[in-house]
């Protein structure tokens, strides 16, 4: 019998469908009839090929020409965006994994592959882009050598933090979909990835421990990254709690990402939503928004720096757009809650989500303020390098959507995926490999297995 | 004298004691230009010992259609003044300004000069040479000039043509030049010639090139009119003293006016400063401070180029080749960064973009709610079909 | 089963009493661990009342550096705009529209007694020597983040956004010089001896005589970086504000010293971080039992293979 498994446990245990038929997330399912070839895919994967190419001409020229960075303003969007703010944006295995392991809430489960992949797809494009921003990256081997950390810099904590993240415990998270899948592929390599799972499974606490801890402290050093910038940052923006605001904003900011993108995924390749599932995510995020906005007002308020947001500036303008924002998403969220209309929630993660990015950006590069005179913006190059990277992520999200089991859907959905494959390959038999899911379990059968 | 003494010995045999000597090397090394190789040695020994076992060159001086201004110039040094230059550091053979003989003895003294020194001796030339009808417009002892500098030049190791005129023409090449002058290198080619235009030149133009000469047995690098660049390599107005009122627009526009009597800029009274390479502006006449035409408040006029003196009027402005550099000082903020509009499209496109796409899809919504619930309906019906075949899903 | 909330405030408030003697620990540690001073710090000491502007320094720096002159400002003079890779220190000029009393000001490197572009640098690429305080870069470590520029508060160290093998410049206080008994570029040619090198104490000395000797002449009668930014090697006196010459008052507590005391205390010995993660293991083992025991019972029903 195949091992027990993790992410995906439905609630309430061998329940079945409510009489009144609401649609139920109960495993994860792949999307299925559509091609992988998309205009939206090729779209994606030419932006990312260009990208790819003017990368190596910012290697070959350096930071200078390819950029908008210059002496004041030393870091630009590929650190302060693509790092600083869609990293938080995807760090949903973090968040939305601390609520359902950590705090129980097993309503979020069918959520978390969704969120591992999106966690990993974020990362990766994100510190690629880093070894891409950085300008001496033969040095990075420092990062395994202990020796020479600086341990009380915040830019040392996330080099090594975010690396050791994503590529162990991130990467592990984000092996069962792709194990599930070479199962079905081939009934010879069963026991092996058999195996595997099982070792996976029993070494579970280690790693999700450590996945939960390790977003905490890297995410928060991003916030304690602009500390050391003392007066240069708006008081609007540079407070001590800093640190913990950062870790809030990518709290509500990922559950945005996890439940918003999966809400337009079921759209757009017309699933059915499961609202149990999207009312906790939505009522977990607006509480966050809510106790983050206090937290942070409160400590404006008690700060003394409240009032500067009353005055005629460019700064003020930016705090009540974002305070807006999330305000107003979250309200949304709580709203949706009650109307169980879905554009609403949706909408109320759309413009939280956006809040949370302008306040994680801001500290950065709006609000940053290194002397009169100074400004930054973009080059056009920095920008498609950007771009390009972020679409690197989205185009290969599209991709492991369809080949792998992504997706929540209901248990009817999978026989429904199983039928569809074996009425479009009946000779699927004689071909050991692109074996596709529902096939061995139809072959088991066959075989009267044990 | 078919054997010469060495500097050394020479002195050592005129009763200039040793200390003199090293206080002349003393003179020397302070007061030669930069330049020479003779301002890289390191101390006054180090001169005297180089210039010590040097033997005195012999030097033959020619006048040709001159003013002898150039040997007046000369004159008014005095590191070293003329008597130690002729006296302890070159052996002058023939100057018909300064030497004692006069006629059928001058001209026994020119052709035993060269006779004795053929090969070694520098040739200083002062004065343009007529070409026009046969060279006869001056002659020496009977011969026309050109064809005596053909050959004295000929039997020399260098010739430095000293002045304007002997440089390039001078004065009798200005318009309509009707004696034909020209400057020494247009008829001696196949010898090394220094030029040392002016009118007249600082003389520490020739005493550095002579120095060099003396001390390292080669002619200063020069530049390609012939001119030694430690001299000639820079315009007046590179290091002129009233630059600063040229760079924040100081002028004297008039003699005698308000500007004028401050020491103002001369350029609106025509000064050629700009396009005259010489040394007048860092090394003055007569070994006095702001002894010069623009310390005097005379602009310049262009006294050692050939395009300037007698081509362009007097108080004609000249154009200026060599920037300004910028402004002083930076501020303390100093302006960075812009924004492209490339970039400013690409961003406002991009976030065009994903707004509109969030809208569009946020309107989806509405009309698809129930589109999952068809679906689990369908997946149903086909659930009651197979159950008819008793397949079951392990 | 899920866990429960009493359960997991119990499992964290077990954890708790480990997790404060280890705050406590280790902030007692980090108290009595005071920033190293060096022992014999060198300084410069720069009085802008005795500047002339004349730039000496700015080439005599290029001079000893090897570096080549920055003419990008128009291809023929050098006339840099503000420091940058060619540039380790520069003469800047404040003039008041209003026809106030004007200053020269050079900029260069503070050597800070706590550095910022030292406390944030990952791998200890810029660090600072224990004998003579001087802020050293060293290229086998830097990987470029340029965190250093953003730390600094005298916005000091330069990037080279040129090429592919980019450096950061700053001064270093000519320590190839001083290794051979010479003094800084910049200070061997000042005319005025506005600025001068030597031994912190002594210069502080200097300036303090100077001050007593010239009452009322110097603003605030104040040293700049005797304790500005937690102290500084480069003191300066002068006649107009210190803030219109563009060193800011930052006040006597250093940028590290101030903003980073939490990120030392939670992070020390990395106890806080062990201890948390202790707790999150129990906690999801103990909902792990819980899970796996639904997934059975699921796949028992539906007959698909639960999914990991």
């Amino acid at each position: 019998m195949s091992t027990a498994t993790l992410s995906n446990v439905p609630f309430g245990g061998s329940k079945p469908p409510a009489a009144d038929n609401k649609p139920r997330w109960e495993r994860a399912v792949p999307v299925y009839g559509v091609s992988v070839i998309t205009p939206i895919f090729l779209a994606l994967a030419g932006l990312a090929v260009l990208s790819l190419f003017l990368t190596v001409y910012r290697e070959v020229v350096g930071l200078g020409p390819a950029s908008g960075m210059n002496d004041k303003f030393g870091w630009g969007i590929w650190k302060t965006f693509n790092v600083v703010v869609l990293t938080a944006w995807g760090s949903g295995a973090f968040a939305v994994g601390v609520f359902a392991w950590v705090f129980g809430r097993k309503r979020l489960f069918p959520l978390m592959r969704m969120a591992l992949l999106t966690s990993m797809l974020a990362y990766a494009c994100g510190l690629c882009l880093l070894g891409v921003d950085v300008g001496r990256p033969w040095n990075f081997y420092w990062v395994v050598l202990p020796w020479h950390w600086n341990i009380h810099s915040p830019m040392a904590e996330i080099a090594i933090c975010m690396s050791v993240y994503a590529s162990i415990p991130l990467f592990l998270e984000n092996i069962p979909p792709i194990l599930e899948r070479l199962w079905h592929v081939n009934v010879s390599w069963q026991p092996a990835i058999e195996r595997v799972e099982h070792a996976l499974h029993k070494f579970f606490p280690i790693i999700a421990a450590a996945a939960y801890l390790l977003p905490a402290m890297h995410q928060s050093s991003l916030g304690a990254l602009m500390l050391l910038a003392g007066q240069r940052v708006h008081p609007l923006w540079q407070t001590p709690f800093l640190p913990l605001l950062y870790v809030g904003a990518a709290t509500f900011m990922s559950f945005g990402c996890v439940a918003g993108t999966t809400m337009l995924c079921c759209l757009i390749w017309k699933r059915a939503m499961d609202m149990e599932v999207l009312d906790e995510a939505a009522r977990i995020s607006a509480w966050t928004i809510f106790g983050w906005l206090a937290i942070r007002n409160l400590d404006l308020l008690f700060r003394g720096s409240l009032f500067t947001a009353f005055h005629f500036t460019r700064y003020a303008g930016i705090f009540w757009t974002e305070t807006l924002l999330i305000a107003y998403g979250g309200w949304l969220l709580l709203q949706s809650l009650k109307t169980h209309k879905r554009q609403t929630m949706f909408v109320g993660y759309a413009l939280s989500s956006l809040g949370g990015m302008l306040y994680r950006f801001s500290p950065t590069t709006l609000a940053y303020m290194p002397g009169p005179h100074t400004m930054y913006f973009p080059s056009a190059i920095e920008i498609l390098i950007a771009l390009g990277f972020a679409s690197i992520g989205i185009a290969i999200f599209l991709v492991m959507v369809k080949l792998l089991a992504i997706l929540p859907a209901s248990n009817q959905e999978w026989r429904n995926m199983a039928a569809y494959y074996k009425a479009r390959k009946p000779a699927i038999s004689r071909n050991k490999y692109l074996g596709f899911f529902g096939h061995n379990e139809l072959s088991l059968s066959d075989k009267k297995s044990h | 004298m078919s054997k010469r003494p060495t500097i050394a010995e020479h002195l050592k045999a005129s009763g200039v004691s040793r200390r003199n000597f090293v206080q002349l090397c003393g003179m020397l090394i302070a007061t030669a230009p930069v330049g020479l190789s003779l301002t890289s040695k390191k101390s006054v020994l180090q001169v005297a010992a180089a210039i010590g076992k040097i033997k005195r060159p012999s030097v033959i001086w020619l006048h040709f259609q001159d003013c002898t201004g150039c040997t007046e110039t000369l004159l008014r040094t005095s590191a070293p003044d003329v008597a130690h230059l002729i006296l302890d550091v070159i052996s002058l053979d023939y100057h018909e300004t300064l030497m004692a003989a006069s006629g059928v003895q001058a001209e026994a003294a020119l052709r035993s000069a060269i006779a004795e020194n053929e090969g070694k001796f520098v040739l200083v030339v002062e004065g343009s040479i007529p070409m026009k009808e046969d060279g006869n417009y001056m002659q020496l002892g009977s011969k026309p000039a050109v064809q005596v500098l053909r050959e004295v030049a000929a039997k020399s190791a260098a010739v430095i043509a000293i002045g304007s005129c002997a440089s390039w023409g001078g004065v009798p090449s200005a318009d309509p030049n009707p004696t034909g002058a020209v400057g020494v290198d247009s008829i001696i080619t196949d010898k090394p010639v220094v030029n040392l235009p002016g009118c007249p030149p600082n003389p520490y133009n020739l005493l550095g090139v002579v120095l060099e000469y003396v001390t390292m047995g080669k002619l200063p690098a020069l530049d390609d009119q012939g001119r030694p660049k430690f001299a000639y390599e820079r315009v007046i107005h590179e290091n002129c003293p009233r630059r600063a009122h040229f760079d924040a627009g100081r002028f004297a526009t008039a003699f005698g006016d308000e500007g004028h009597r401050k020491g103002w800029c001369l350029y609106k009274l025509g000064c050629k400063g700009p396009v005259t390479h010489a040394a007048c502006a860092t090394r003055h006449f007569n070994e006095i401070a702001d002894c010069w035409p623009i310390g005097a408040g005379i602009p310049c006029v262009g006294c050692t180029e050939k395009d300037v003196v007698w081509k362009l009027g007097t108080f004609e402005t000249v154009p200026i080749h060599l920037a300004t550099p910028p402004d002083n000082y930076p501020p303390i903020y100093s302006p960075i960064g812009g924004v492209s509009i490339g970039a400013a499209a690409l961003v406002g496109a991009v976030a065009g973009g994903l707004g509109g796409a969030t809208y569009v899809y946020s309107q989806r919504f509405t009309s698809s709610q129930e589109a999952g619930a068809e679906r689990i309906e369908a997946g149903q019906a086909e659930k009651q079909l197979d159950k008819k075949s008793d397949r079951k899903e392990v | 089963m899920a866990i429960t909330r009493r359960e997991l405030i119990t499992n964290i408030g077990k954890a708790g009493v480990p997790v404060a003697v280890a705050m406590t620990v280790g902030t007692q540690t980090l108290q009595a661990e005071e920033l190293t001073v060096p022992t014999e710090p060198l300084s410069l000491f720069y009085d802008a009342s005795l500047c002339i502007g004349c730039k000496a320094c700015e080439s005599a720096c290029n001079a000893a550096n090897n570096t080549p002159p920055d003419i990008s400002r128009d291809g023929l003079h050098q006339a840099p705009a503000d420091l940058n890779v060619f540039t380790r220190n520069i003469i800047k000029l404040y003039k008041p529209a209003d026809g106030s009393p004007s200053s020269f000001v050079k900029r260069q490197c503070m050597q800070c007694f706590d550095p910022g572009c030292v406390a944030g640098c990952p791998f200890e690429a810029l660090y600072k020597d224990k004998d003579d305080g001087i802020v050293h870069w060293d290229g086998s470590k830097c990987i470029g983040c340029r965190y250093c520029t953003i730390a600094c508060p005298y916005s000091v160290p330069r990037f080279q956004w040129l090429g592919f093998n980019p450096v950061i410049t700053k001064c270093e206080l000519c320590s190839h010089r001083l290794a051979k008994g010479l003094k800084p570029g910049c200070t061997s040619v000042c005319p005025t001896s506005a600025v001068i090198f030597g031994t912190r104490s002594e210069l502080l000395l200097e300036a303090k005589r100077r001050i007593k000797n010239n009452p009322g002449r110097y603003y605030q009668d104040r040293v700049y970086g005797e304790t500005e930014n937690g102290g500084t090697q480069a003191l300066y006196l002068s006649r107009v504000p210190f803030e219109k010459l563009g060193l800011p008052e930052i006040g006597p507590d250093s940028g590290p010293s101030s903003t980073l005391r939490w990120q030392k205390r939670i992070y020390s010995y990395f106890a806080l971080p062990a201890v948390l993660y202790a707790g999150l293991v129990t906690v999801i083992r103990k909902n792990l039992k819980g899970y796996e025991q639904e997934a059975h019972e699921q796949e028992k029903e539906t007959g698909l293979r639960a999914q990991l």
